[in-house]
């Protein structure tokens, strides 16, 4: 029986080539879609999931309540950990441990003085930790024990990755022993040697040096050892708890714990709790400055993939019902031989899976590619591998038997409904069931159309907004701007005066600045700052950046009252502040603050100007109370302004100029420059992904439904190909009959812009909430979409139309 | 073998009642070879498809080798006609996807029979009406008599105990014609109960009962 019903569907795939091939188009396009995202989807969310009680694990993280405005940091102070281990209840284990701050540079000795010491510039995933951490999270141990490896000061565990780098031919065995020294302070002993964690995870920690060696060295005096009130996101805490234990019990101890030992503790720390399961979407709170994922980003993927696989199955009911009647005869003679409604359903069911069997084949061909298109936005150790993850091959065939049902049920149904005896009669099947089904599909063929016009609009408008960023008058020069950082690890500022002269000199540059952050920028810096006017004190969150007298000049900044701050070497004694928070102490006129002091606790300040309003972050936000401090001491930005390319390549040769000279002053370290311009794109990156992925999602939207509808539109002219004979006969022109064929056709896709455009408009609106700044939803957003997709459905009618119309009525009038 | 009592069936367009068969009463015994005729429109084809269970009634009584049809589920109906009824058509009604070979075998196919027993059984009929040369041709390769020669083997496949056969001649030349009547008479010689729809006195002859049909009643 298989084997009849295999012959039959390849036969029919075979009979109806150019339909078989739109299906499988479509239903392919859809599956590698969710492929692609399940891939995607499924390694985000297999970090850290193979620890061992991982439900029980939890990270302490901290809330700070600042009088307006809550900030959220993933670390802890310092003090938390051992007070925790001492005075709370409930806990089984816990384990702190700190980063060592990112680019360490590292000496590996090895003992016998064989090998040359060689330098490892930039090296990250240090941190300072002791047994407890590896009691928490399982290694493997090649060399030394979690219970002694780690006791004393200067002992550290490296990874086998890192032994295998520091130590190259070395056997594990022999690693102990050997030193490594850390940014020229610290020399440590190697005292045992894991294996790297293979498993997807944010902990992906490689040398570890013992806990004690931070007590034991100034370490201790950076990391604000014994302060309850500084909060350092590079200090962890992680915690297991008893089974059974609430985490809310033990926030309540922790909150406990504070009021104990944090009493003037000005701004509100609060400690939470969060399971490790969030480590990876951790949001606000930061996991280790890693990648994190973003757990809305991948349900809007979810959705997209439903959608695309929804559009291929779509296709496939509307193509299988319209052609219903081409089966109708072989449905009856069956029924006639004794074919029961359970086997032509299964008989018709299997066709369908044969098809998403084959479109299955094809999209696991394709999938590579896809993952290259978008490899931007998609991490670097995601693989197709197919026989490496089964949960993968679990995953299509659970794809496989849905898209069969769901593209395949309601087909088999009607054609298995048919009556044998109007079937044998000659009769085509009856007139009422053919006009539901016909409702069905374009309601089909609707719905997909509001799917692909949704995605239209939502292009324009999101690329709109991207431009609208891009281009807004952020209130400061952006153009032919270079920043780079000098070493901060390298605090000698007379070399960076040096520096700054050498490329002063350039004939290139037209001015230079060395001071704090970009005007807008990606890292921010705030105080609390009060202000009396006599009466009412007015206290609040102000950002705070650094500039040196040219800053202001070399970004085109605008005053509106006062002047610029008068830099000074070693200490704030004026301030610029920004309109919006002259505005909210109250005063008048910007020249109102203009002398007024501002109190920051230890210092009063004097105001010296009022700026023009800028834009210090990307749109999303909106502006914020923000002074510039006049002094420039610490500061090591610098900000360098071009004359205008001549053409000659003059930037490039600056560029490399200034590399040089940086090679001559800081030898040891890279040179890493940016031009503002490129930074304040990289505001918008995430916006620019969803551009793209849009992009795509509507160019297969669209695809998979004008399939569709040329299926459709080929069945439709062919069942009227005696109609349309007869009229060209009686005098209709090719222009005339096209039109009469597009229009059903053309009405559906109108009706879809009608009910798609709202939807765009209330969701677009939605998503534009999320920026401070936005560009109007204007009406020619919609317009221009709305046409673009009657202008893509016109040209699909077309392929077939066309044809049909200028074909020979004689030939199809003969056939009849 | 089988017996109809007052059997009527009509369709109701509007407040009229048109009667596509009234009030007929027909017995066929085992061996019998009929002829239904009648002219256009007269309810033949209508009678066979109730004799052969496609199509339904709306009164009266049909016993079927002691089985009450007017009684039976749809199922269990079409069991019943799986089993015991044959069917050829005027327009051969084969499966154009299928071979000549597979065609015949569709019928073993639904009532599970194996598929050694199955092909015994197909070699059999190929080699009994001479188309085994052919068996693996599609049917648009065949001539119109060969095509009707293999839908009679498919309906005679499952060893039906009654053939149904509507206009079997009805497009075909006269010699193609000729050859499946006498076919028929042969079949009808060795105990097969046929009963054939046909415009044609000369093939009614062939019959040893012939039944007239005039606006749904047989004309006595």
């Amino acid at each position: 029986m298989i084997r009849n019903y295999l012959l039959i569907a390849i036969r029919n795939f075979w009979k109806h080539k150019v339909f078989s091939l739109i299906n499988m188009a479509g239903l392919a396009i859809g599956i590698s879609a969710a492929l692609v995202i399940y891939l995607l989807v499924s390694y985000e969310f297999s970090f850290d999931t193979f620890h061992r009680d991982r439900g029980q694990i939890y990270r302490v993280v901290s809330k700070l309540d600042f009088p307006d405005q809550v900030i959220r940091n993933g670390g802890v102070c310092a003090p938390l950990p051992d007070a925790v281990k001492k005075e709370v209840s409930g806990i089984e284990m816990s384990a702190a441990f700190h980063q060592y701050n990112s680019d360490v540079r590292v000496v590996p000795g090895a003992s016998d003085a064989s090998a040359d010491k060689r330098v490892f510039k930039n090296q990250e995933d240090i941190i300072f930790a002791d047994g407890d951490y590896f009691k928490l999270f399982q290694y493997e141990w090649l060399a030394g024990s979690p219970a002694s490896s780690l006791t004393e000061p200067f002992n550290v565990v490296i990874s086998e990755s890192r032994a295998k780098l520091y130590f190259a031919g070395k056997d594990m065995a022999d690693v102990p022993g050997n030193t490594i020294t850390y940014n020229d302070s610290i020399t440590a002993t190697v005292t045992g040697v894991v294996k790297d964690i293979e498993n997807n995870t944010d902990l992906s920690f490689k040398e570890f040096i013992s806990l004690k060696t931070i007590t034991a060295t100034g370490l201790k005096n950076n990391m604000g050892w014994e302060e309850w009130g500084s909060v350092n996101s590079s200090s962890l805490l992680f915690i297991k708890l008893n089974k059974g234990t609430a985490a809310a019990q033990i926030e309540k101890q922790l909150s406990s714990l504070r009021t104990k030992y944090a009493k003037d503790d000005y701004m509100k720390t609060v400690n939470l709790l969060q399971p490790i399961s969030d480590l990876h979407f951790a949001g606000e709170y930061d996991s280790f400055a890693r990648r994190e994922a973003h757990k809305p980003t991948l349900y809007g993927l979810l959705a997209v993939a439903a959608f695309l696989l929804l559009l291929g199955c779509i296709n496939f009911i509307n193509l299988t019902t319209a052609q219903a009647a081409m089966r109708a005869k072989e449905i009856g003679i069956r029924k006639t031989l004794g074919s029961s409604k359970f086997h032509l359903v299964s008989q018709f069911l299997g066709e369908t899976f044969i098809l998403t069997l084959l479109a299955t084949m094809l999209s696991t061909l394709i999938t590579p590619g896809v993952l290259k298109i978008f490899s931007d936005f998609i991490p670097k150790e995601l693989h197709f591998n197919m026989l490496g993850q089964p949960h993968i091959i679990l995953f299509i065939i659970i794809l496989i038997v849905t898209v069969t049902v769901l593209s395949g049920f309601y087909p088999a149904l009607v054609l298995s409904g048919f009556k044998p005896v109007q079937v044998m009669k000659n009769q085509s099947p009856s007139s009422p069931g053919k006009t539901r089904r016909a409702l069905l599909r374009r309601s089909l063929t609707v719905s997909q159309f509001v799917v692909a016009q949704f995605f239209i609009i939502a292009t324009i408008l999101v690329s709109k907004q991207i431009q609208y960023a891009l281009n807004k008058d952020m209130g400061f020069r952006k153009d032919a701007i270079v920043n780079f950082n000098a070493p901060w690890n390298a605090p000698d500022k007379g070399k960076r005066l040096v520096l700054l002269n050498k490329i002063q000199a350039m004939p290139e540059v037209a001015m230079v600045s060395l001071g704090g952050s970009t005007p807008a920028a990606f890292g921010y810096s705030s105080t609390t700052m009060k202000y009396t006017d006599g009466k009412k004190e007015t206290e609040t969150t102000v950002g705070v950046k650094y500039a040196d007298e040219n800053y202001f000049k070399l970004y085109n900044m605008k005053l509106v009252a006062g002047r610029f701050p008068r830099q000074n070497d070693t200490a704030v004694t004026e301030y610029a502040i920004n309109e919006t928070y002259a505005k909210f102490l109250g005063f008048k006129t910007p020249a109102d603050a203009v002398g007024k002091i501002l109190d920051k606790g230890e210092k009063k300040v004097p105001i010296s100007g009022v700026l023009k309003d800028f834009n210090d972050k990307s749109i999303h936000s909106a502006i914020k109370p923000l002074v510039y401090s006049n002094v420039t001491g610490n500061h090591a930005t610098f900000h360098i302004l071009l004359k205008p390319d001549n053409g000659s390549n003059s930037w490039k040769n600056a560029i490399a100029k200034m590399e040089k000279d940086w090679k001559d002053i800081y030898p040891d370290f890279d040179f890493n420059y940016s031009f503002f311009d490129k930074t304040i794109e990289r505001f918008y990156e995430s916006e620019r992904n969803i551009s793209r992925l849009l992009v795509w999602a509507t160019g297969l939207a669209i695809f998979i439904s004008c399939l569709g509808m040329l299926g459709l539109v080929i069945y439709t002219t062919t069942q009227r190909t005696k109609e349309i004979g007869v009229r060209k006969v009686l005098g209709a022109s090719v222009a005339q009959i096209v039109s009469l064929l597009s229009k059903d056709f053309m009405q559906l896709v109108i009706l879809a812009f009608i009910i798609a455009a709202p939807l765009a408009w209330w969701a677009l609106n939605k998503w534009l909430e999320d920026f401070a700044y936005r560009t109007s939803v204007s009406w020619w957003v919609f317009a221009g979409g709305g046409l673009i997709m009657l202008m893509i459905a016109l040209f699909t009618l077309s392929i077939q139309t066309v044809r049909s119309a200028i074909a020979n009525p004689v030939k199809s009038l003969r056939t009849e | 073998m089988l017996e109809l009592k007052g059997i009527y069936k009509w369709v109701n367009t509007g407040n009229n009642r048109i009667f596509l068969l009234k009030d007929v009463d027909l017995s066929v015994k085992p061996g019998e070879f009929i002829s239904i005729m009648g002219p256009s429109g007269s309810g033949k084809s209508t009678l066979l498809n109730v004799i052969g269970m496609l199509d339904t009634f709306d009164q009266g009584e049909y016993n079927f080798l002691h089985e009450s049809v007017h009684q039976l589920k749809v199922k269990q109906r079409s069991a019943l006609y799986k089993q015991y009824i044959g069917f050829v058509f005027q327009a051969y009604h084969l499966i154009d996807e299928l071979t000549v070979y597979e065609n015949i075998e569709t019928p073993l196919i639904y009532q599970n029979i194996k598929t050694s027993e199955r092909k015994a059984l197909v070699a059999d009929v190929l080699d009994r009406f001479q188309i085994v040369g052919k068996k693996d041709l599609f049917p648009t390769q065949l001539s119109g008599g060969q095509q009707q020669l293999v839908g009679i083997a498919r309906a005679l496949i499952a060893k039906p105990k009654l053939l149904l056969a509507d206009e079997p001649t009805g497009n075909l030349n006269s010699k193609q014609g000729e050859e499946i009547m006498s076919l028929f008479r042969e079949l009808n010689r060795e105990g097969m109960t046929i009963i054939q729809v046909t415009h044609s006195e000369k093939n009614a002859a062939y019959g040893s009962r012939i039944i007239n049909l005039l606006d749904g009643m047989v004309a006595q």
